[in-house]
């Protein structure tokens, strides 16, 4: 056991360290990429009317005018300590914004996973339960057609529906307009629990229920598909049988033996979509109006706000790539067969 | 099971439904709501319309235009005087106007905000080298020193990048930007700030006419179908955006003419045209231009882009600054087009190939574009050939003064309200070798288009006022006309559309919606 654990902890070790390096490749391919790319914050914020002396004096106080080695070398610099400068366009420091539009983006994953696992998991049971029978067809229809769907699409079609047409849901953001929300977390659902206000609670969850139930069943589908599939190949592998063999019941193999195996590719799926979905699900806060990291991060591509899009791939990468080293850890740790 | 399920589900969707209801807008409070969000709110910094808007609701200018596009005084208790060499500019201010903070109105205030916007300004540069410095000399009283002549001045005064702020409550901002408060003398006062949510409560402090309602709260959304969605839904009260898709305007528009909503109109203050790169082949030939302008069918890019609520322009000043809705462009004909390109040696067998550049991330130009390239298909099919290529706008801005671009279709609003704001930026150059422009704005405008008449037309109207002047811009027009480095679209107005419940929304010449005239119709 301890052989294994100290097996376990050199297997985290060595992915661990590899995340500087990672983040090192991502920082530079982002830095150069923006920089090839056409335009620059200058005509972003000055537009095509004005003239070259404003536009060399902008460019100047934006820091643009030094050479590209000395932006790079200011850029990892200062990434090193941790500072990631201010928006060349509002000249709000960039970790603040991140802070404030990431929780929004969390809540909104979090809440999503949540309806994709309620969704998709008692969709993948009805299929299994039901092989071959009208079960299995609703479910597998269902399981398709959710991940088949163009997310914006299923975006735009919920909000027609539920917020046009019946006007259950408001249309966009993620607070009334009348209140001001809450301010601790950022997580508005936590902070109206931890500031007890269950009027605000109401609120919250009212704006979070279509972005995160259209988000949550369009992924359910993923849940609900592996699961069958999984599941399926489980049971008829050689060591239920033997358990069945044994006498054990049914019920014990399932719980005990097929659904802990079955669920491992799952882990790694979860994992995988939640790492995504931490960089911000973009068309449907595009969508949906709300104000999460991916709405951000499209609003500084399209301004130039090279700052802003810098510091926004390296928090959402350094999440990433996080969450995936937690992923293979935990599977390392589930999976016996994973040799580290 | 599956019933009680079905029961519960229906339950829960109608106590949803009823929160929704119990959720709406209680008070007198009017919700506007417009696309994307709030960046600054500092009018040094500011540069979008809606952020231009809320400021002109939260501050006052010296000037005004109003609707009839007449400048009138706001802060400034009368029009500006000017010396006899129009070189001093001698303004009066009201006595009874207070900040937000308390602290009163004087020309101390006005020349603070002025600097602070010559110095700090992310759009000073519509300044220029106009103004030479400002004087006090007394508490009520403001001179502005010019370095030249300059009859646009008063329109520069207009502009909400230098409404007044207070000196008091900007002490630790005057040499950076304050982007998330604002303190100024307008009807309201900012009650909260976010970059997607602003709300303003009204000034009763305030020295004119206090808001016909009881503030509005400001949201951004950051699509076209969620605001045509929250104004059908009755989720907001008003929708103000210029950026709403055209198909959807087109939905608003019968929807307002079925009585359903009201629909408000800025006078036409925003062009479109085609820039055309003169400096180099093909364009460089001046039949081949006039060609391409008598070959754009305008009414029918209108009809079929913007179901005809864009007024096709055949001119690049909005009529109500030229106080004139004279069209100086030539007219659609094709036949004579066709005759000016045969002249040239092309048709039968030589075909024009002419690159057209559109902005990918604004619809309207890529139905333009495809518009025009479909017709000439159909009229002039054995003459041009226009090939597309849709741009991001912000490439093209950064590319348009390295002439990448034979036609790129742009769009224009100027930076206050005087013809000039669309002249200079078109057509004005420093540096002109024949007709080409090696320095100076048109090479910005990517026309790189010049002439030592318009420059010295230029010049000439700056010693003029009124309709002189006009006179003076209007040849500067002409000129332009008869050497066609732009081809006009179209002239589009600012809209917003308000519930039945809401009055209708009204904008001043500046196509700025005046927020504190919207009230409740049972009031």
């Amino acid at each position: 056991m301890s052989r294994n654990f100290n097996k376990l902890l050199n297997y985290s070790f060595l992915k661990v360290s590899l995340i500087p390096l990672m983040l090192w490749i991502i920082s530079t391919l982002v830095f150069i990429l923006l920089r090839i790319a056409p335009g620059d914050p200058v005509d972003a914020i000055l537009g095509s009317g004005a003239n070259e002396a404003s536009r060399e004096l902008l460019r100047y106080q934006l820091g643009l005018n030094e050479s590209l080695l000395n932006q790079y070398l200011n850029y990892i610099i200062n990434i090193l300590h941790l500072d990631f400068g201010e928006s060349l366009s509002t000249q709000e420091p960039v970790l603040s914004i991140i802070l404030k539009s990431l929780p929004a983006s969390l809540e909104l994953g979090i809440f999503s996973i949540f309806f994709a696992v309620l969704i998709g998991f008692p969709l993948g049971f009805l299929g299994l339960k039901n092989k071959g029978k009208k079960g299995d067809y609703i479910s597998r229809i269902i399981g398709i057609s959710s991940y088949a769907i163009p997310p914006f699409w299923g975006a735009m079609l919920a909000q027609l529906i539920f917020s046009v047409n019946f006007r259950i849901f408001p249309i966009g953001g993620r607070f009334p307009i009348i209140h001001s929300q809450p301010k601790i977390t950022g997580f508005l659902v936590l902070d109206s629990l931890l500031d007890n206000n269950f009027i605000y609670l109401k609120d919250s969850l009212y704006h979070l229920a279509l972005p995160s139930l259209t988000l949550g069943f369009l992924l359910s589908g993923i849940f609900s598909r592996s699961l069958r599939i999984n599941l399926d190949k489980t049971i008829k592998s050689d060591y239920v049988n033997a358990a069945m063999c044994r006498g054990i019941t049914k019920r014990k193999i399932f719980i005990n033996h097929a659904l802990p195996n079955a669920l491992l590719p799952i882990v790694t799926i979860s994992g995988l979509t939640i790492a995504s979905l931490a960089g911000g699900a973009l068309l449907f806060e595009v969508t949906f109006s709300w104000p999460g990291i991916a709405l951000r991060l499209h609003e500084a591509i399209s301004q130039r706000d090279y700052t802003v899009v810098q510091g926004i791939v390296i928090i959402t990468s350094l999440l990433i790539v996080s969450l995936n080293l937690f992923v293979d850890i935990f599977i390392a740790l589930l999976d016996p067969r994973i040799e580290y | 099971m599956q019933n009680n399920f079905l029961i519960a589900l229906f339950i829960f969707l109608i106590s949803l439904s009823q929160y929704s209801c119990v959720s709406k807008n209680k008070s007198k409070r009017i919700i506007i709501a417009s696309s994307g969000k709030i960046e600054s709110l500092d009018p040094a910094r500011a540069n979008t319309l809606k952020s231009l808007q809320l400021l002109n609701s939260l501050g006052d200018t010296l000037y005004e235009l109003n609707n009839k596009g007449e400048l009138v005084p706001e802060l400034a208790s009368e029009m500006p005087i000017f010396s006899k060499d129009k070189l001093k500019i001698i303004i009066n201010l009201r006595r009874d106007v207070l900040f937000h903070d308390g602290t009163s109105f004087d020309s101390n205030a006005m020349k603070f905000s002025f600097d602070r916007f010559k110095r700090i300004g992310t759009m000073n540069y519509i300044l220029g080298n106009k103004i030479k410095s400002i004087e006090t000399p007394s508490k009520f009283q403001l001179i502005i020193n010019l370095n030249k002549p300059s009859s646009s001045i008063n329109g520069l005064l207009s502009s909400v990048n230098l409404t007044p702020i207070s000196p008091t409550f900007y002490k630790d901002y005057s040499d950076k930007f304050l982007n998330d408060n604002f303190v100024g003398t307008g009807k309201y006062v900012l009650k909260r700030f976010s970059n997607e949510i602003q709300i303003i409560d009204p000034n009763f402090n305030y020295w004119g006419e206090t808001p016909n309602n009881e503030g509005v709260s400001f949201i951004g959304y950051s699509n076209s179908s969620s605001l045509y969605g929250a104004l059908k839904s009755k989720q907001i009260d008003v929708l103000l955006s210029n950026s709403i898709d055209d198909s959807q305007r087109n939905n608003l528009n019968l929807l307002s003419n079925n009585k359903e909503i009201k629909e408000g109109n800025s006078p036409a203050t925003e062009i479109s045209f085609i820039s055309l790169r003169t400096n180099s082949y093909p364009l460089n030939n001046l039949n081949v231009r006039l060609a391409l302008s008598k070959s754009l069918n305008r009414k029918l890019i209108s009809k079929k882009v913007s179901y005809g609520l864009r007024r096709p322009s055949r001119s690049i000043v909005p009529p109500i600054l030229k106080k004139s809705k004279q069209e100086l462009w030539p007219e659609y004909n094709p036949v004579e087009a066709k005759i000016l390109l045969e002249k040239e040696g092309y048709c039968n067998g030589n075909i024009l190939d002419l690159p057209l550049t559109y902005r990918s991330n604004v619809p309207a130009d890529k139905l333009i574009a495809l518009t025009w390239q479909e017709q000439i298909k159909n009229i002039l099919n054995e003459c041009i050939n226009i090939q597309l290529n849709g741009v991001e706008s912000t490439t093209i801005y950064k590319n348009l003064n390295l002439g990448l671009y034979t036609a790129v279709i742009l769009d224009w609003t100027g930076a206050y309200s005087d013809p000039e704001a669309y002249l200079t930026p078109l057509l004005s150059c420093n540096q002109i070798d024949g007709e080409n422009c090696k320095k100076g704005e048109s090479v910005f405008s990517g026309s790189f288009w010049g002439s030592n008449t318009v420059e010295k037309l230029f010049l000439e109207s700056e010693n003029l006022n009124g309709y002189q002047r006009l006179a003076k811009l209007i040849e500067i027009e002409k000129i332009a006309s008869d050497s066609i480095p732009y081809i006009p679209i179209w002239i589009s107005s600012q809209k917003a559309w308000s519930q039945n419940e809401i009055s209708k929304p009204i904008f001043n010449g500046a196509g700025i919606i005046s927020m504190s005239d919207l009230k409740f119709i049972d009031e």
